[in-house]
């Protein structure tokens, strides 16, 4: 059994007296002490899917399909109090913008020791603060800097405050979303690291939230890619990452077409190429597969049916109608 | 398109740069701190640059770098304390008011943040006017016509239509096109890019680097392009400048500088730039703590304490009391047909760039 089984999920949300599908029918799978990245453009629903797990959504959206299972209880089904015992304990979240999360007039050190004692009962003043002291050391700071307030660190230093204080109540599954976009590239590649290590020491699952294809590319052992609310595309990074061809690199044409959107140093030196148009306005219905109106492959079979997801390679899922055509052939 | 299809900077050598920054110093007055006398920052610390008509110079660095207050300063954005701005043979430093304003249209800027760089309450077209009304060139019909021919060639058709537009209404690639219109409609000969791309999504990156290149090829405006990105420093510049703490600590042609770099701060840059591909696998220097306050640079070399090559060297005396100068090296392996110059007291040439490891045939366009 998987860690994280995301089966069918949808959710919506309610403006206006229009809804907005922003995930729509999403498989995801995330297995104990993994290290998946989730990608796309910005409103792709990558943000909406991961906060769907924990059920940390906004109160106009609202989950209408699907179940979230973790460690074999679906989420979906629990009320309020039996899902307050699996957030911090079980799944936390760093969240995006969390360089300006942290409260100002508190110590560091007694902001990541508020989540222990408020979910522990049996942690004691001393030992949460013991805690803390030794989460700080795990993601690189002095524990003697458990006394500073906020505004004495770096940007890249609050962020690994917020780690320490995700990892607080020892979770099994870590959402970040965004984790490292403010941060310089240096700052990035420690953050990226000390995700890594922790992940590795503690058995770890994480979920890395990025638009950046290219960071996840050397993070993640597994990556998925959204595109306007549906699972394009998701396998092991080595794969969809690697030498393109036939049943290796990349597959669903959007993803092809990201991954040219970065500079690549250790190739030829080439100019590179954007996606023009912009993703589907989802309070529109649609027909057919989302991509198409921005696929310089598109068939007329693409402007009528939605494409599933088929398995392309071992663990290998991608959502085109060109892939069908090829497993067909 | 390639990008190595343009000459890069081959020829330029031979005349005058239309930008020659000299000695430059930009400092900040911070708070006085009570029995310390006034604390300063010194975000630029005496660099010298030159960037020739029509050429690229990117300038790269991580925020505390002193890139911004490089390029606010050639804007005149901040008083420079110390050195000169020479813009088209004219020192800009001790320039104000009028004399200031009578070189602006040969020297325009694209900032980073197209929702704050334009005004939410103008139009499309008034905005891409703007400068033209500033200027008092042409009559109203001429402007009007040179702001549509303005917005066609930025990609923003049917420019009627765009043009009526409030810029509020429009999305961010969108903005930035009308910022870059704005800022080549007086046919400047430099302008400056202050992050152009980096609050773009990824997917229209490419399209206002392709719409500056194209704007290069056509008017051969020069850039001075800043950037914390190594790696579209690499694709888009003629030359790369790398900044630390104030200072060029390495200055060369992009090939040569990310696939060879002297210094050790740009190794490290280099081996951290992530790269969309698995196929390869780079040794990654990432330096542990962070760029030094600006207040108390480092004596000696200043990127000594985070300096992976001064450790190995067994912590020289020479990285520690005598700060190294930015000096041509003379380039034995390489035809190097840019000016290198790098600030180091142990430079090596490092190859930091490997070939795709596998066997497999190079990626290939998609057809059609």
């Amino acid at each position: 059994m998987s860690l994280l089984e995301v089966r069918d999920l949808s959710v919506a949300y309610d403006t206006d007296g229009s809804t907005v599908t922003a995930v729509d029918r999403v498989d995801f799978t995330v297995e104990r002490g993994e290290f998946v990245g989730l990608a796309g453009e910005s409103g792709c629903g990558k943000t909406t899917m991961a906060m769907a797990i924990p059920r940390l959504l906004p109160r106009f959206a609202s989950i209408t399909t699907g179940s979230v299972t973790f460690d074999g209880t679906d989420l979906t089904k629990l009320d309020d109090e039996a899902l307050s015992g699996y957030r911090w304990k079980e799944i936390s979240v760093v969240f995006q913008g969390a360089l300006n999360a942290l409260n100002p007039v508190y110590a560091v050190g007694r902001q990541i020791a508020e989540p222990i004692k408020a979910h522990e009962e049996s942690v004691g003043d001393k030992e949460a603060r013991d805690r803390a002291a030794e989460l700080l050391e795990a993601v690189g700071i002095p524990a003697r800097r458990a006394v500073d307030y906020p505004h004495q660190f770096s940007g890249g230093m609050r962020q690994r405050v917020m780690i320490a204080m995700a990892l607080a109540c020892r979770p099994r599954l870590v959402i970040a979303d965004e984790p490292i976009t403010a941060l310089d590239v240096m700052t990035q590649a420690q953050i990226i690291d000390l995700l890594r290590s922790l992940s590795d020491r503690y058995d770890l699952a994480m979920i890395l939230i990025s638009h950046d294809l290219s960071v996840l590319a050397q993070t993640c052992d597994r990556v998925a890619v959204m595109y306007a609310g549906r699972m394009a595309e998701a396998g092991p990074a080595g794969d969809v990452f690697g030498e393109p061809g036939e049943g290796t690199g990349a597959q669903h044409p959007y993803t092809k077409r990201l991954l040219r959107a970065y500079p690549n140093i250790h190739r030829e030196r080439v100019f590179i190429d954007g996606i023009p148009g912009s993703p589907p306005d989802l309070s529109q219905p649609s027909v057919g597969c989302r991509f198409a109106p921005r696929c310089l492959d598109v068939m007329p079979e693409c402007r009528e049916v939605d494409p599933e997801l088929i398995t392309v390679g071992r663990d290998h899922v991608a959502a085109c109608h060109l892939l069908h055509e090829q497993v067909r052939a | 398109m390639t990008a190595e299809a343009r000459d890069p900077a081959a020829p330029v050598l031979s005349i005058d740069p239309v930008l020659s920054i000299q000695d430059l110093r930009v400092e900040y007055k911070l708070r006085k701190e009570k029995g310390r006398g006034k604390l300063i920052a010194t975000a630029v610390d005496g660099i010298s640059l030159q960037v020739y008509p029509g050429e690229t110079l990117a300038i790269v660095g991580e925020s505390g770098s002193g890139k911004t207050s490089l390029a606010n300063a050639v804007m005149r954005l901040v008083d420079a304390a110390d050195g000169r701005i020479m813009f088209e043979g004219t020192d800009l430093v001790p320039l104000r008011g009028k004399a200031l304003r009578s070189v602006r249209p040969r020297l325009q800027m694209i900032f980073q943040d197209p929702f704050e760089s334009l005004d939410p309450r103008r139009t499309v077209l008034d905005t891409v006017m703007e400068p033209l009304v500033i200027h008092k060139i042409g009559t109203p019909d001429e402007r009007r016509r040179r702001a549509i021919a303005a917005l066609e060639r930025a990609g923003l058709t049917p420019a009627d239509r765009i043009g009526a537009r409030y810029t509020y209404e429009l999305s961010g690639g969108q903005r930035q096109r009308v910022a870059i219109a704005a800022a080549m409609i007086l046919e400047p000969s430099l302008v400056v890019a202050d992050e152009p791309v980096s609050m773009l999504d990824v997917s229209l990156r490419a399209g206002i680097l392709r719409l500056m290149a194209d704007v290069r090829d056509r008017q051969g405006v020069a850039y001075l392009f800043i950037t914390h990105d190594l790696s579209l420093a690499w694709m888009f510049a003629d030359r790369v400048a790398v900044v630390y703490l104030g200072r060029v600590v390495e200055e060369g042609s992009p090939v040569e500088l990310i696939g060879n770099p002297r210094h050790p701060y740009t190794q490290a840059l280099v081996s951290v730039i992530p790269v969309p591909d698995t196929t390869v696998s780079v040794d990654r220097v990432v330096l542990t703590g962070e760029i030094p306050n600006p207040t108390a640079i480092p004596p000696g070399c200043r990127f000594h304490p985070r300096c992976p090559l001064y450790r190995e060297l067994g912590e020289p005396e020479q990285c520690r009391t005598s700060d190294p100068v930015l000096q041509m090296v003379a380039d034995v392996e390489h035809e190097v047909r840019t000016p290198y110059r790098v600030a180091c007291h142990h430079p090596q040439a490092v190859r930091t760039t490997v070939e795709p490891s596998s066997d497999g045939p190079e990626p290939v366009e998609e057809d059609r």
